[in-house]
């Protein structure tokens, strides 16, 4: 190598090190203590009696105990439907979004504006929509002859409730990644499509989607990763009620750590759902790339 | 395709619709902002009120709002800057080297984002309160980093990655050194994305709640904090929470409003082959 | 009965008239090039035809039938784009195969076509490619394939070698002119290129500006192009053009410019006026070297290119630039700084200097 291309790698390999030190501290100090907080028996509702080391029994409650089952499961559960709902209505959006009509791009940057809001200002927003015998979401459905919804009092719909407000957040990010794409997409296969005669639904399956797998994937992935750890929008809506209805994965280790204040176990919680997505990222991670060595053969 | 005109009302219909759907919420937290609280949840909703600024003044006079505001803008800002330049040189570094250990590191510091914020905060707390930064905009400056910095290389790399080295080789040969290059070249061309990165780093600090609740008291409190304050145990302060909601939601806005291009460019980078 | 004919073909956009009012017959099985700079209104003219444009006024009609409402892919037609338009996510074969849906036809109907556009072109190791992994000339073909399957009355061809490079655009264009004489289909083509007009045209159509300047066989307009555009336009190098006054003594009547002064062709002699400013067109390979003892015009030579079979003389006459093509072995020595050359005024073409038509016998 040269000795121009050695300087750069060695003060490159500088710019890198402030991020990392500084990465590596404020994240490594609070993990070590975390952990050393997960194998103690550390509750501040008995503060007589001492924090002993109790090894990994926190984690085994934890592991057996059906409330956190029950934290991960709803965390799935709505994880599968905002992803869902999402990629649907984003991908619709996008869609309708790039017609070459005028207006299209103040429309394309309106939409953008929920992807920018507080979490919690979200929640509130739809709280008041909620809100119970107040709320004008029902006012609204009872003009077309629904009637009133307990969004946020009953455990059959509070969590379609956070549902709803969540995929109102974010569909415009799925929107907008699909439209950028859509929009870098090439026109000429298009024109050869239209040429033969291809109907449009066709067009649509098998020439558009397929093109635009790849940036789907990255989008939902980027999305699920927030979607675990989803906090603001349900702490405003329903704290994880009612009874436990809503009550996610970072509700769950919330309550442990700050309403039982039995922070050991809240701690060893955290940890297990850390490694939870550690695995799901390290498997996505593989099958991608599993997937596109199978391709490039 | 020239599409008919049944087909173009159609469409305009369509996202009128959808105009509907993602802006009523904006303009609910606007209207309810104004409105006197007999009007708040009358029924039918009122489209036509007197409207009021009784709720804004509330604001201001019943929290130190006004200091609240600074608050977050300093953290924000404070966080903004302290990650845009650790993070561009990360991303640099990242974006130029090329081994397997740089596979590692950047994974390793993009995964940054991906822990759940609930996991850390009792250790933030028991830490800052040991080393006396509680309540401060530090504290909340330094856990704001964690995610901004990783946000900032996820950001610029895609933009590093975008410069041609032949220029930096150019201006090497033309003696200037690695670090000169760095800032009179290769910056100034991914302003864009410094730009992008600055308005993301600035809304999450801005819009973040959790952290900004369990770390501050009352002198560092942010304005997220503050909103969420006039939620007593029983009662909600409609008027004065949608008031300080319209104002934690004008930066987001204005952002949106005037850099939308380089923002979506900048989101779309590392998803979309340009 | 001609395959395909426009009659009185406009294209406007809004206020805009680009194509004005093109007259066009193609007879079955010709092999017909729009010829002209970017902007001329060929590739226009060309999507017309395939339906990709709506037709502004006039008609065009495909095997008989007035087509400017009929759907492209009921108009019997099949094009090759000129950056291919493959679908990049498919394999060759899926490529071919989705251009046949719409047709709806039997599976082993698609096989069987599918079969024989791949013999005729050579396809077979490709079929399971994507266009990613393929060359550009690989590309081309499959382009060509996936509009062969569609065994259509009239092929449009869209700049298909633009895109290509110099070796490259050789082979396919001669992959492209053994089609035709394999096919016999019906070809329309569009290039800016006059040397692929040219060598694969059977009539070529010179457009400028939205107006078609000539129609005809490759060897009409090379040997008598009607006006100075087409002149200039054909041949490479290009024709010599010459600035020049009538001068009418008694019976003789002289082409006068400065030292290259010329008798008139005795064919054109009656149409010439006195004083008329007319531009004398010469191609370089109609300018002969004479020995220095002979007659002839000095002239003093600027460079010399040398081509290998071919060299370019560019010499200087007074005012005046003129470039020879001559035989490579017929060059004049390195060093040499004049040369004498003659130029039979049978090979003279006459152009009016206003008007920039020729004055044909």
């Amino acid at each position: 190598m040269s000795q121009i291309a050695n300087r750069n790698r060695n003060i490159a390999l500088i710019f890198l090190l402030p991020a990392i030190v500084i990465l590596f501290v404020t994240t490594i100090f609070p993990m070590l203590y975390a952990l050393w907080l997960s194998f103690r028996n550390y509750d501040l509702s008995k503060p007589f009696i001492p924090r002993i080391f109790v090894g990994v029994s926190n984690y085994a409650e934890v592991l057996s105990s059906s409330a956190f089952l029950h934290a991960l499961i709803t965390t799935f559960k709505l994880m599968a439907m905002t992803l869902s709902v999402q990629l649907v209505l984003g991908v619709a959006i996008a869609l309708l979004v790039t017609q070459k009509l005028p207006g299209m791009g103040i429309v394309r940057t309106l939409l953008l504006i929920p992807m920018m809001i507080s979490p919690v200002i979200v929640g509130l927003v739809w709280l008041f929509l909620y809100f119970p015998e107040l709320g004008y979401l029902n006012y609204f459905l009872g003009l077309v002859g629904i009637s009133p919804i307990g969004w946020i009092t009953t455990t059959g719909w509070a969590l379609t409730a956070i549902a709803i407000a969540d995929i109102w957040q974010w569909t415009p990010f799925i929107m907008m990644g699909t439209a950028a794409a859509l929009q870098s997409l090439s026109p000429e296969p298009y024109e050869a499509a239209r040429l033969d005669g291809n109907s449009r639904l066709d067009i649509f399956w098998f020439v558009t989607l397929p093109q635009l797998k790849p940036v789907l994937v990255s989008l939902l992935f980027l999305r699920a990763i927030d979607a675990f750890k989803i906090y603001d929008i349900i702490y405003v809506l329903t704290k994880g009620g009612p009874g436990d209805a809503t009550e996610v994965i970072s509700l769950y280790i919330y309550r442990q750590s700050f309403t039982f204040w039995r922070m050991g176990v809240g701690a060893a919680a955290s940890f297990i759902s850390l490694m939870i997505i550690s695995l799901l990222i390290t498997y996505f991670f593989k099958s991608m790339q599993r997937s596109q060595a199978m391709q490039a053969r | 395709m020239t599409a008919s005109a049944r087909e173009k009302t159609l469409i305009y219909l369509l996202i009128a619709l959808v105009l509907i759907v993602f802006m009523v919420p904006i303009y609910l937290i606007l209207a309810s902002s104004l409105k006197q609280p007999v009007d708040m949840f009358s029924q039918p909703p009122k489209f036509i009120f007197t409207p009021t600024l009784q709720n804004y003044y509330d604001l201001f006079t019943m929290r130190p709002f006004h200091l609240q505001i600074l608050n977050s803008l300093i953290v924000a800002l404070g966080s903004t800057a302290f990650s845009l330049v650790v993070g561009s040189l990360a991303a640099y570094a990242i974006s130029r080297i090329k081994n397997k250990w740089i596979n590692e590191v950047s994974f390793w510091i993009l995964s940054m984002r991906m822990f759940p914020p609930i996991t850390v905060v009792v250790p933030y707390y028991i830490i800052f309160k040991t080393v006396g930064l509680l309540d401060t905009p530090l504290a909340l400056i330094i856990v704001y980093s964690t995610f901004n910095i990783p946000l900032t290389v996820w950001l610029m790399k895609g933009f590093f990655d975008e410069v041609p080295a032949a220029l930096e080789e150019a201006a090497q040969v033309d003696g200037h050194g690695v670090i000169a290059t760095f800032f009179w070249v290769t910056l100034p061309l991914t302003a864009p994305g410094l730009a992008v990165a600055a308005v993301f780093c600035f809304i999450f600090s801005w819009n973040e709640f959790l952290f900004a609740l369990m770390l501050t008291g009352s002198k560092a409190q942010t304005v997220t904090v503050a909103v969420m304050s006039f939620w007593s145990s029983d009662a909600v302060q409609w008027g004065r929470i949608m008031a300080g909601s319209f104002i934690v939601l004008i930066p987001g806005m204005i952002f949106v409003l005037t850099c939308q291009r380089w923002l979506v460019k900048g989101l779309t980078m590392g998803s979309v082959k340009g | 009965m001609s395959s395909v004919a426009l009659r009185g073909v406009v294209k406007r956009y809004g206020q805009l008239e680009v194509v004005h009012s093109v007259d066009l017959a193609i007879e079955e099985g010709e092999f017909v090039v729009l010829l002209g700079p970017s902007g001329c209104g060929k590739t226009t003219t060309l999507r017309m035809v395939a339906g990709l444009e709506d037709i502004s006024a006039g008609e065009v009609e495909i095997a008989g039938r007035v087509v400017n409402t009929v759907a492209p892919k009921d108009r019997q037609i099949a094009m090759v784009f000129q950056n291919y338009a493959l679908y990049p996510h498919m394999t060759v074969r899926q490529n071919m195969e989705f251009a046949l849906k719409p047709q709806r036809l039997s599976t082993a109907e698609v096989k069987s076509r599918i079969a024989e556009a791949v013999r005729i072109l050579g396809l077979d190791v490709l079929l399971d490619r994507k266009p990613s992994q393929l060359s550009g000339g690989q590309r081309q073909r499959v382009a060509m394939g996936r509009a062969m399957v569609r065994t259509p009355k009239v092929f449009l061809f869209d700049e298909p070698l633009s895109n290509l490079d110099a070796k490259l655009r050789n082979q396919v264009r001669l992959e492209i002119a053994k089609l035709h004489k394999r096919l016999g289909t019906t070809i329309l083509y569009v290039t800016h290129d006059q040397i692929e007009a040219m060598t694969l045209a059977d009539k070529i159509v010179i457009m400028k500006d939205g107006y078609i300047e000539q129609v005809g066989s490759p060897e009409e307009v090379f040997a008598r192009p009607r006006n100075l555009f087409v002149a200039t336009f054909i041949g490479s190098p290009s024709m010599n053009l010459v600035p020049a006054v009538v001068q009418i003594t008694g019976k003789s009547v002289k082409l006068a410019a400065g030292p290259l002064t010329f008798d008139a062709p005795s064919s054109i002699e009656a149409q010439l006026r006195a004083g008329q400013k007319v531009t004398l067109g010469i191609r370089p390979s109609e300018i002969t070297l004479v020995p220095d003892h002979a007659s002839g015009l000095e002239a003093s030579i600027e460079v010399t290119e040398y081509l290998g079979t071919e060299a370019l003389l560019n010499l200087r006459i007074g005012e005046q630039d003129l470039c020879v093509q001559i035989p490579a072995s017929s060059r004049p020595p390195l060093g040499q700084p004049t040369v004498r050359i003659d130029v039979d005024s049978r090979h003279l073409h006459v152009f009016d200097t206003e008007s920039g038509l020729a004055i044909l016998a």
